[in-house]
Formats: C-alpha cells, sequence, structure tokens
C-alpha cells in the first residue's frame, strides 16, 4: 500500500526549518565530569588556600585573573566595552548610557523602550505615554489611565507602540496618533508585548498565558500558541523574526508560529536572543549561584543572584546584572574571552533599588 | 535504501552535533510519518502538525535515545498514538470533515482514492492498525507491541477494518 499524501513537499520544508531550528536549539547533555583523586583534591585545595592567605599568592591570583581575561570591577562605569547606548530604568527615572560613559536621566518615567533605531525612547509614567528624544525633550505625549511596558517596533518609515493600561493591550502609531485598543484583544498579562523585527506582528501574553502574534495591519490574529506559559516575563524575537522567545518562571521556550520548538530549562531566570543569530544566552540559579550559559557553555558564573542579561547589538559582549554584588559584568564572548566589571552600580543610578536593563541599543541610528 | 544501521549511525552524529545527519535522518522518515499521520486523521495541516511533533520529540529526547533501540518504530509509535488522540478528540467535538479528505497525489501500486475515502470511514485505532500494517508494514505482533495492545485486539480491529473497507472499495484487500 502506497501513496504519495497531499502536500508532502511543502510539509516537509516546513517542518525540516522547525526541525533544525529546535536542534540547533537544543542544549546538549553536559560531558561527563571527570572526578580529581582524593589526594590530588586536597594538594590543589591546600594550594589554592596558601595562594589565597599569602601576598605573593594574591599577585599569582592577580596574574592568573589577567590571564584569563578576568579584570577587577572598575568603581564606575567609565564606558561600555562597544559601540551603543544602554537604557536602564532605576527608582528616578529612565537613563540613557552612551558609548563613552555619559548618562541622562529621563526622570520620574517608570519603563522605557527605545525606538527601533535607537533615536527615541517610549516611556511610560503612571498615566502618560511619551516619546522622547535622546536629550529628554518629550515629542508627544499622551495621557493614559496606570500605562506600562510599552514597546516601539517598525520600519525606518512607519513605528507603532505597543503598551498597555492595566491589562489591555494598546498600540499606538509612532507620532503618538491613532490610539486603540486592537480590536477587544483578550487581556494581557503583565508583560512588555514584543514587535517582530521590521514587522507589525506584535506578541503579547493573555491573562491565561497563551502567546498570541496580532498583525497590526490586518488587526487579525495571526498564530497563536498551542501552549500555556505560566508566569511569564520576558517575550523577544529572534533578529530575523522567525523565533520568539518566552521566558517564564524557570524555563525559557522558543516558540515559531505559535509551536514550541524548543524549551531550556533547569531555574533559568533570563534569556536573550543573542543579535543575527538564533543562539540564546540564558541564565541558571544553582542553589547559592547562578550561571550564565551561550548555547551550552557556561561563559560566566558567581555567587547570589544575577538578573538581567542584555546582548550588544554587534553580539560580542553580554551584560549581565549582578545585584548581588552590586555589579554590572560584561563577558566578552566572541574573539577571545574578557570580563569586565562594575561595581557601586547602585549609587550610580541614584540609588534606591538595583536598576534594569531596558535594551542595549544600535550602533548606528 | 535505508536500514536501521544506518539510523543508528545517523543517530550517533546527531547526538554529537552533526546536522547533516540529523537532515539525513528527517529526510529518510519524514515521508512515512507524514503519509500515517495523513491516513488516519485525513487532514494535511493536522498531519504535518503531528508528524513535525514527533521529530521535536527526537530532538527534545535525542541525547538520551538508546541507539540499539530502532528508530523508525519508535517514531511511528509516536505518530500513530498522536494521530489516534487528534482523530478522537476531533470526533468528541463533533468535527465533521468539509468535503472529505485532500486527494491524494497520483496513487502508487493501487492505493487510490475510494481506499482512502474508505479508511475514513474505520474508527481512528481500527484505522491506525490499518496503516501500520499496510503503509508502515509492520506484522500484527510488532503492531501489538508499537501500541500496547494485545494481538488478539490487534487482529480483530484489522479484520473489522478490513471488512469495512472491503464494502466501501468492494474489491478484494489481502
Amino acid at each position: 500500500m502506497r501513496f504519495e499524501a497531499p502536500h508532502e513537499r511543502e510539509a516537509e520544508k516546513r517542518a525540516w526549518l522547525v526541525v533544525r531550528d529546535a536542534y540547533r536549539l537544543r542544549e546538549p547533555l553536559p560531558a561527563p565530569r571527570r572526578r580529581l583523586r582524593p589526594a590530588v583534591a586536597l594538594a590543589v585545595a591546600a594550594a589554592v588556600v596558601a595562594c589565597v592567605v599569602s601576598p605573593p599568592g594574591r599577585a599569582v591570583l592577580g596574574s592568573l585573573r589577567r590571564a584569563v581575561g578576568v579584570e577587577p570591577a572598575a568603581p564606575a562605569l567609565f564606558r561600555l566595552p562597544t559601540a551603543g547606548k544602554l537604557l536602564v530604568r532605576s527608582d528616578e527615572g529612565a537613563w540613557i548610557v552612551h558609548a563613552d560613559g555619559s548618562k541622562r536621566l529621563l526622570p520620574g518615567w517608570r519603563d522605557a523602550a527605545w525606538s527601533p533605531f535607537g533615536r527615541y525612547v517610549a516611556v511610560a509614567g503612571p498615566d502618560e505615554l511619551a516619546a522622547v528624544d535622546l536629550d529628554g525633550h518629550v515629542r508627544w505625549s499622551l495621557a493614559r489611565p496606570a500605562v506600562r511596558l510599552p514597546d516601539w517596533g517598525g520600519t525606518r518609515t512607519d513605528t507603532r507602540i505597543a503598551y498597555l493600561t492595566r491589562s489591555r493591550l494598546h498600540v499606538v502609531a509612532g507620532d503618538g496618533r491613532s490610539d486603540g485598543d486592537p480590536g477587544g484583544r483578550p487581556a494581557a498579562a503583565r508583560v512588555a508585548p514584543a514587535w517582530q523585527p521590521r514587522r507589525f506582528l506584535l506578541a503579547y501574553v493573555t491573562t491565561r498565558g497563551r502567546v498570541k502574534a496580532y498583525n497590526a495591519v490586518a488587526g487579525t490574529v495571526a498564530w497563536q500558541s498551542d501552549t500555556h506559559f505560566p508566569r511569564p516575563s520576558r517575550l523577544e524575537w529572534s533578529s530575523d523574526g522567525r523565533l520568539l522567545l518566552v521566558v517564564t518562571h524557570g524555563k525559557a521556550s522558543v516558540v515559531r508560529d505559535g509551536r514550541v520548538v524548543a524549551v531550556r530549562s533547569g531555574r533559568v531566570t533570563a534569556a536573550a536572543f543573542r543579535p543575527g543569530s538564533h543562539t540564546l544566552a540564558a541564565v541558571r540559579r544553582h542553589g547559592g549561584t547562578s550561571e550564565v550559559l551561550v548555547g551550552p557553555r557556561v561563559v560566566f558564573r558567581g555567587t547570589g543572584v544575577f538578573e538581567d542579561i542584555s546582548w550588544s547589538p554587534d553580539g560580542k559582549w553580554l551584560l549581565v546584572t549582578w545585584p548581588t554584588a552590586d555589579q554590572w559584568v560584561f563577558v566578552r564572548v566572541a574573539g577571545g574571552r574578557r570580563i569586565r566589571a562594575v561595581a557601586n552600580v547602585t549609587r550610580q543610578f541614584e540609588g534606591g533599588a538595583f536598576p534594569k536593563i531596558a535594551g542595549w541599543c544600535c550602533s548606528a541610528g | 535504501m535505508w536500514r536501521p544501521s544506518a539510523d543508528a549511525r545517523a543517530l550517533h552524529a546527531a547526538q554529537r552535533g552533526d546536522e547533516r545527519e540529523l537532515e539525513r535522518l528527517f529526510r529518510a522518515h519524514w515521508a512515512r510519518a507524514y503519509r500515517a499521520a495523513y491516513l488516519v486523521v485525513h487532514d494535511a495541516a493536522a498531519a504535518e502538525d503531528i508528524a513535525q511533533e514527533a521529530f521535536l520529540t527526537v530532538i527534545r529526547t535525542l541525547d538520551r535515545f538508546d541507539r540499539s533501540r530502532p528508530f523508525g518504530p519508535w517514531l511511528h509509535r509516536i505518530v500513530v498514538n498522536r494521530a489516534i488522540d487528534h482523530a478522537r478528540a476531533r470526533a468528541l467535538r463533533g468535527e465533521v470533515l468539509g468535503d472529505g479528505p485532500e486527494p491524494a497525489a497520483p496513487p502508487v501500486d493501487g492505493f487510490d482514492e475510494r481506499l482512502i475515502g474508505g479508511l475514513a470511514e474505520l474508527d481512528p485505532e481500527q484505522r491506525a492498525v490499518v496503516v501500520l500494517r499496510y503503509l508502515l508494514e509492520y506484522t500484527p505482533g510488532e503492531i501489538a507491541a508499537l501500541l500496547d495492545l494485545p494481538r488478539g485486539t490487534v487482529n480483530s480491529r484489522l479484520r473489522r477494518g478490513l471488512d469495512t473497507l472491503r464494502e466501501r472499495v468492494g474489491e478484494e484487500i489481502r
């Protein structure tokens, strides 16, 4: 009994792309750990203690640090390690941090997001949404109750901002006009919606935990996820717009056209796509320590909690925020490993709570 | 011709990160998985979902897969069980196929549209057994192992399924 089913070859082509992406995103099992023999382990431990307690030992550790590319933490953020600018949220408002380390406070705004090419910032206060330029001048504003979590997407000629008011999803044009609640969509969970790069497809999570992709031009739902995502904390598209990352409590899922194609689990607390690729960076907690993985490789590990991760626009550096140590750590993951840490982060952003990264944007723009 | 030993080699290479070998494995098994799903659910989009989901299960469990076990039966077990679940769920929701199944590509070896239409009249469990026996060419004993069924149940489902098909198609089916 032989036959060919309808659409078999087209289905094969589509399915292979999905399966291939899932394969590229999978997390291989760790290599078996080699155990040190007890005597060797004791000797190593004794040598480490000797190193740490003696002044020459500290010097050895210093040169060892330099040899593996770990510099001592700088007392302040003198400059970013590569091009682009950071958007940071603190108790005082939103901050723009330029590559040379200079900072500008946009006071009083609670949430912030870059415009697609980094020329403006969408900011949200308790009852207002606004677009401001990099000098902090307000270009337009819109009074709305309980505005939160804007995301700005689009092309060089046409942009839209999505935002939430309580649990309603809204979309407004980049010039502040045509604000609307798109077609009575289901209530949205408290996680920033995400525009697909260079297109008007908006991903958001409903209060029931389903991810929907809303076509803001056609006013229709392009797809919805076939699974639920409890306690979502982040949505992010890959640069090519093919994959959507959904970070939930303890897990990062990669979704393509509504279907989960890969999952990274094991107490994942944050994740982000590397620009220009489908490689994931993820933060994972293990007891009292946290680690950052890029693909299957651990690139940085520390005691306590890592909170956010953010890729530099060129995809070469990863910013890891480390509230336990009051530090930001920049980890270079391309062209030779290097680690640059910045201490006293909370004080540099006017105290209060440890600041959060809202985006590292745009080499050019 | 693709052989089980080639599956084991491709799996081993894929476990070590060789994407080309994974693709080889996918290409070798896609058509049969998709056709089997299609013949159980009679819906091309659902069949694509089911077969694709089965391969995603392969990816998720790739590192744990025991290469001494044959890959094909393992994949077909996933496909057919998911297809049965899908068909049952659709029956429970009272869904009907609008204009019947979509026309298949030109038949080979006498497997024609009447037969495909006849399959749609069987219940999902009978359909699955007929597909496993005549499309994927498993023996009744192998089908029993694949679906966790007593062999007698497989034989009776096959017999009832073939009787119904014979009535529908009006010719001998061996």
